[in-house]
């Protein structure tokens, strides 16, 4: 691209751009390992000009000036090839002669990614580190009060129920007449949230279904795993390692026939059945697999055509009300399993979620309700959905675990919290924090991302292409050049990892308040911090 | 299994309890303490659950201290206890005894409650019982001292050596108190040194942290000799033949660092992905009933199938800009490839190829679109001067035309689009004749456009090339309506090239003194205008100014050019008659045409004693049927030049007025499509007739090799070496030399004698370097989607 040229208005320089590659002439070998690694061509090779001059100021000796040629790598600006900062070049290169820089300055880059009127869309979550769950501290330790509790020592129960779980007189009630009693399963509390096939590689689902198998039947921890919209593998839904996952509806319904086809050959029952209303990453926004990413194993699994985008309506599309939709969808994914089956709704943190609850406590089938805050992650979509809708999760937990204490209910429905729990990599005292203000579990999806196979994401908009099947990692694509990058045995191993090491995380936290066999579900008086306002919001304690 | 306690005067007694009243630690503390500086080295106390008897005793230094208790020995007996003391409690222990110890050696013939040991470094502790829960936890081994020691004939309670980090636990299992286990629940949580040997069973461990080894020798010997030396201090050895069984004890350590760090106890993933995982779901995981891949993660960097990218050589796929820019579609960067191969004779017979003017249009009289639209203008550098090469053709030798078809084509019209066409269709081998009214070739470079712009010398031998090649032609002949009847009906075909020969005129006052454009070039050239002074030209476009020119030789010294708007005139002849003095005025409206000039409506004479009009011309159609459709008094064609008769064709100004390489263009495309029609070839949907390649992308040309510094030419060798050769291959093997993986070679094709780049798939890692560094932009790296 010659130097000298017509501008177009959206003709940006290096220095307009969020990413800003350094790379170094005398370090560089050439080796062409970083263009051909780089997911959106955001580099290329090209041929450089180097005049030079000698000049004498003695009149008998001519003055000179020529010019050379070198090869090194170039960054595009064009819109298209805008580099995004995953730093996979700086990964493979051999001599650390190249590296993506943040460009400190505010970058231009976001005021024309809109060509052709298209606003932008990406994966990932809302560009913001703030989290008001590491704010919160835990300010109750006791080391001579209580019975302290060495984590280290002293051996733990970590479960939490999920189901519904009817008030004792009531139970006694339906034992004696042989009525029927809501299922309740006894869980990990740290579930693997809702992540499709298709927003996932096979390799990475494959992954996460393999760890969650091993914590299972080799570490005896019941963990869970939601299947996320996008159906499940016939061979999964035949296997005994069905139990471990929630099988999520949601309005795509896509994969549900095979689901249904899969009913008389089920092994197991699967753990329970999770209907997704909405997602904390676009709120009043549909699903969306672009169709970059719908190739075979995609369509094969979702009963669609290959190559087109498959958005999901925003709502299910025949429910017209609050009370019609929770009855009608709880009562038909119940019946599917005879009624063993736990199923509950899964909404995004919304101010109107209390409506949700108020709902689900008059009805008996409801089996809890998952609630996903603002800093949730997706594979795609709208920008403006992920940065600027939704609903912070902790005081969206308080407000409906307060609202069934003042029911008398806080032990009957479970709360389950989602949404950037562990987004700055506190994972195990986001849980718990969540868990004292009123959960009886977490959900996580980015964190699993980052630390079960590497994601290079950020909330300071690095990488972020989900959505268009380039992960340099091979998380998010249903391309195997790339997906092949990952071995979904090391994923296990690596989800394994992050359990054992929330498991001790967890432990330190519950410890000191004495707790071993229950968790400190909405154990406040444990929570403090030091902001005032959110103090008074969230009902704990103000430390200074 | 108290031992009878016999009372022995050489101790000195100490009472826990005075006038029925007991004292207090301190107290008895300070009774102790206050002993041993007397020299006191036997004590017995009779204690009543005092706090840490016989622990502290230093200040009796080395001399050897004996503490007896009897009673109820109290907490943390012993504890801080130093090397000179021995302690012997008579009954059982409470909580903590030999807490801290360092280096007293306390024997207990009975029970010890928990926390027997409890932090202690150094000493001994002899239990003839069992002991509590939390036995030998937190003890150390200081290497200045031997190890502590801890001796129980029964068994332990929960959590035995709890974070031990040294020293020597020995459990009997005599009389176990936890059914026939040695140790109670949960033992050696975080042990990270020391050793416990335990005889019989244990009811599981903290295999995170300790492990169980056998026996050596050495170690045995130890066990053996020690165990004697504990069961006498406990007056048991009798027991020795019962304990004493090698086989009977296990050896308990903790893990190395190492060890622990390496932890295989849990199976790994790989073998529960084999012997679980897929055990369960079938060979392939979870997809392998969809997906065929295999199971092998791949790497980041990957050739063959797996590369994101594959690099095509996509040599001579499109048109240069030089190329695309022609209207005669000329391929200008294979002449200079020519050139670079030493082909300098065919890079100029090439040229015949396209037109039969290459000196005097190519050469001279066309502004070249070609050099316009050079990659090099991109970066402001000097294009690639055509000129040159095309003026070095006038000497070329005519081509060879092909075997006779015996078609028959007429020509109405001998200017460069009659010629051309006629050149074209003659070497296609089809019988022409060209038709022309005038008595020379040539049509307006004959007869209109000014010598100065070009070489009439170079001209004539152009025209007579094109006479040696079509033999036919027929000057001065006027065509009518019968004579086009005639031809028309003689001719397979006929194409009427026959130009503009009217011109426009202002229908203003005055119209009659003034000259036509095209009268008074053709007047200038045979020389038969009046020496003039001064001359308004209106309509300032490239004829106004060959007019001015002429008007300029022929000796007016005031040239004047009008126009209702902006001159159209560009190039060349704006530049030259500028060079004349040519004044140009605008916007400018003619009033009228008097006797001294032009008027114009502002009620401004501008001076002339010549007037030209030079506002267009229009074609001369009286010679067509009325079935010819028009358009705006030009004929009317479709894409493929055929006029509403399919029997005749009509090209050149006749159809729209252009350049003189349009007319060339158009006759060489009229002539390919007329060929096509004699093979017998569906024009309509035969997307071949015409290259219809694209033009390159500049931004795949690298123009860095080049010099910047080129303002000019001096000859055909430096303008082929410069020429970055946009979309047609250098052959200059840079590519070679850039990949990084040596994927790429150079094939000579014997067949057709040409040559190709290759990137071997193997090798290739998609990089793109090739695409790169290439001069010519040939190479594209395009997605693999295989």
């Amino acid at each position: 691209m010659p130097s000298n040229r017509t501008i177009k208005p959206s003709t940006l320089s290096i220095s307009d751009l969020p990413w800003q590659i350094k790379w170094d002439k005398d370090k560089c070998t050439l080796c062409g390992k970083c263009t051909s690694v780089c997911p959106v061509r955001a580099i290329e090779l090209k041929v450089f000009r180097k005049k030079s001059i000698s000049v004498s100021i003695d009149l008998n000796q001519a003055n000179k000036s020529d010019f050379q040629t070198f090869f090194g790598i170039n960054q595009q600006n064009a819109i298209e090839n805008t580099c995004m900062g995953c730093g996979m070049c700086t990964l493979i290169c051999p001599n650390n002669a190249i590296i993506s820089d943040k460009n400190l300055q505010t970058d231009k880059f976001s005021f024309h990614i809109n060509q052709g009127g298209e606003p932008r869309k990406r994966g990932g979550r809302r560009n913001s580190k703030e989290s008001i769950l590491d704010k919160i501290k835990f300010i109750r330790i006791s080391m001579l009060t209580d019975p302290a509790l060495d984590a280290g020592r002293h051996e733990f129960e970590i479960s939490t129920l999920l189901g519904r779980i009817l008030p004792p007189k009531e139970n006694m009630k339906q034992l004696r007449e042989h009525g029927w009693i809501p299922p309740v399963r006894e869980i990990y509390p740290l579930i693997i949230g809702g992540m499709s096939i298709g927003a996932l590689s096979p390799t990475m689902w494959e992954g996460l279904q393999m760890g969650v198998a091993y914590l299972n039947e080799e570490l005896n921890m019941q963990v869970r795993i939601s299947s996320g919209e996008g159906g499940c593998p016939a061979r999964l839904l035949k296997s005994r390692f069905l139990k471990y996952v929630i099988l999520q509806i949601a309005s795509g319904y896509f994969g549900w026939d095979e689901i249904i086809h899969a009913l008389p050959h089920m092994k197991e029952d699967p753990c329970a059945i999770e209907i997704k209303y909405g997602q904390g990453a676009k709120p009043g926004d549909g699903g969306l697999l672009m169709w970059y990413k719908v190739n075979k194993l995609i369509a094969a699994i979702r009963g669609v055509p290959m190559g087109i985008s498959l958005p999901s309506p925003p709502t299910h599309q025949t429910q017209y009300s609050i009370e019609e939709s929770i009855a009608k969808m709880i009562l038909s994914m119940s019946m599917a399993w005879g009624f063993r089956v736990p199923v509950y709704p899964k909404i995004s943190a919304t101010s109107t979620s209390l409506a949700v609850m108020n709902n689900l406590m008059i009805n008996n089938h409801a089996s809890g309700l998952a609630i996903d805050g603002e800093d949730g992650g997706t594979g795609a979509a709208y920008e403006v959905s992920m940065n600027h809708m939704g609903h912070p999760i902790a005081s969206c937990v308080r407000d409906n675990y307060l609202n069934l204490v003042k029911a008398g209910k806080q032990n009957e429905i479970p709360i389950f919290a989602g949404g950037g729990i562990g987004k700055n990599g506190n994972l195990a005292a986001n849980a718990a924090t969540l868990i004292m203000l009123g959960a009886s579990g977490v959900q996580i999806g980015k964190y699993v991302m980052q630390a079960g196979a590497g994601c290079l994401g950020t909330e300071e908009d690095r990488c972020n292409v989900c959505n268009i099947g380039v992960c340099p990692k091979g998380i998010t694509s249903q391309d195997p050049r790339l997906y092949r990058r990952l071995d979904p045995e090391k994923v296990a191993e690596r989800v394994v990892d992050l359990f054992l090491a929330f498991d001790t995380e967890f432990k330190k936290i519950i410890a000191p308040l004495g707790r071993s066999t229950s968790l400190p579900i909405g154990m406040s008086d444990a929570l403090g911090i030091n902001d005032f306002a959110a103090a008074q919001r969230l009902n704990i304690k103000y430390v200074v | 299994m108290n031992p009878k306690i016999k009372s022995n005067p050489k101790y000195s007694k100490i009472f826990g309890k005075q006038d029925g009243k007991r004292l207090s630690s301190r107290v008895v503390e300070e009774i102790i303490q206050n002993k041993i500086k007397k020299d006191h080295r036997y004590l017995e106390i009779e204690a009543f659950g005092q706090h840490g008897i016989g622990g502290r005793l230093w200040s009796a230094k080395d001399k050897k201290i004996h503490i007896r208790i009897t009673g109820h020995s109290g907490q943390r007996t012993g504890s801080l206890g130093f090397a000179n003391t021995k302690i012997e409690i008579m009954g059982s222990a409470s909580d903590d005894v030999g807490w801290l110890n360092a280096g007293a050696q306390i024997i207990i013939h009975g029970h010890a409650s928990n926390g027997v040991m409890n932090g202690s470094a150094q000493g001994q502790v002899y239990v003839a019982g069992s002991i509590g829960a939390r036995g030998m936890t937190m003890t150390k081994h200081n290497p200045r001292f031997d190890p502590p020691e801890l001796w129980v004939l029964g068994s332990a309670g929960d959590f035995f050596g709890e974070f031990m980090a040294g020293g020597t636990a020995i459990i009997c299992n005599f009389e176990s108190q936890n059914g026939s286990y040695a140790l109670g629940y949960r033992p050696f949580v975080g042990m990270v040194a020391g050793k416990a040997f335990i005889r019989g069973d244990i009811d599981g461990f903290s295999e995170n942290d300790a492990n169980l080894v056998p026996i050596s020798d050495d170690e045995w010997d130890w066990l053996f000799i020690n165990l004697k030396t504990f069961l006498s201090k406990i007056n048991k050895d009798q027991l020795i033949d019962s304990l004493g069984k090698r086989s009977q004890w296990n050896l308990m350590k903790a893990k190395s660092q190492e060890e622990k760090l390496y932890n295989d106890s849990k199976k790994s993933l790989k073998s529960f992905r084999s012997q679980v995982w897929i055990k369960e779901l079938g060979a392939g995981g979870l997809f392998g009933d969809i997906l065929n891949v295999d199971e092998e993660p791949c790497p980041i960097i990957t050739s063959g199938k797996m590369r994101r990218f594959i690099p095509i050589w996509e040599n001579k796929k499109y048109k240069a800009p030089c190329e695309a820019s022609c209207p005669t579609s000329i391929p200008v960067q294979n002449r200079w490839h020519l050139v670079r191969s030493k082909s300098l004779d065919t890079a100029l017979e090439k040229q015949l190829e396209y037109t039969p003017f290459p000196a005097t249009i190519c050469g001279y009289l066309c502004p070249n679109p070609c050099m316009a639209t050079c990659t090099r203008n991109v970066e402001g550098m000097t294009p690639i001067d055509i000129k040159i090469l095309n003026r070095a053709t006038e000497n070329v030798k005519l081509p060879s035309p092909l075997e006779k078809s015996g078609k028959t084509i007429a020509v109405i019209g001998a200017g460069p689009a009659g010629i051309s066409v006629a050149w074209q269709l003659t070497l296609k081998g089809h019988d022409v004749t060209l038709f022309d009214e005038e008595k020379e070739l040539g049509g307006k470079i004959t007869s209109v456009i000014p010598e100065s712009r070009f070489s009439k010398k170079i001209f004539q031998n152009e025209l007579k090339r094109v006479k040696k090649l079509i033999p036919n032609i027929i000057l001065n002949k006027k065509i009518d309506k019968s004579k086009m009847k005639q031809i028309k009906k003689k001719f397979d075909y006929t194409v009427v090239a026959s130009g503009l020969s009217k011109s426009k005129m202002l229908p203003i006052e005055g119209i009659e003194k003034a000259d036509s454009a095209l009268n008074f070039l053709f007047l200038a050239k045979s020389n038969e205008i009046k020496p003039l002074n001064k001359i308004v030209i209106i309509g300032a476009g490239n004829v106004g100014c060959d007019v001015a020119i002429e008007a300029h030789r022929l000796g007016a010294k005031q040239i004047t050019l009008i126009d209702v708007q902006k001159p159209a005139a560009f190039g060349n002849e704006k530049r030259d008659a500028k060079a004349c003095g040519a004044k140009f005025l605008w916007p400018c409206y003619t009033e009228k045409i008097t006797d001294n000039g032009v008027l114009l409506k502002t009620g401004e004479l501008i001076m002339a004693d010549k007037v030209v009009i030079s506002i267009g011309d229009k074609p001369d159609l009286s010679f067509l049927e009325k079935n010819i459709e028009t358009d705006n008094e030009f004929i009317k064609v479709n894409n493929l030049f055929t006029t509403s008769d399919p029997k005749i064709f009509a090209i050149g100004d006749v159809v729209s007025p252009g350049l003189l390489t349009d007319a060339i263009g158009m006759g060489r495309n009229c002539a390919h499509f007329i060929h096509a029609l004699f093979q017998g070839k569906d024009v309509i949907k035969d997307k071949n007739l015409f290259d219809e390649k694209e033009k390159i992308n500049s931004k795949r040309i690298s123009l860095e090799y080049f010099s910047p510094f080129t303002n000019k030419f001096n000859n055909i060798e430096e303008c082929a070496s410069e020429c970055a050769s946009c979309g047609t291959c250098r052959d200059c093997g840079i590519c070679i030399s850039i990949c990084p993986e040596n994927a790429i070679f150079r094939n000579e094709l014997e067949e057709t004698n040409d040559y190709e780049y290759v990137s071997d798939a193997e090798k290739c890692i998609g990089c793109g370097f090739c695409g790169g560094a290439c001069p010519c932009g040939i190479w594209n790296l395009v997605p693999n989607t295989a």
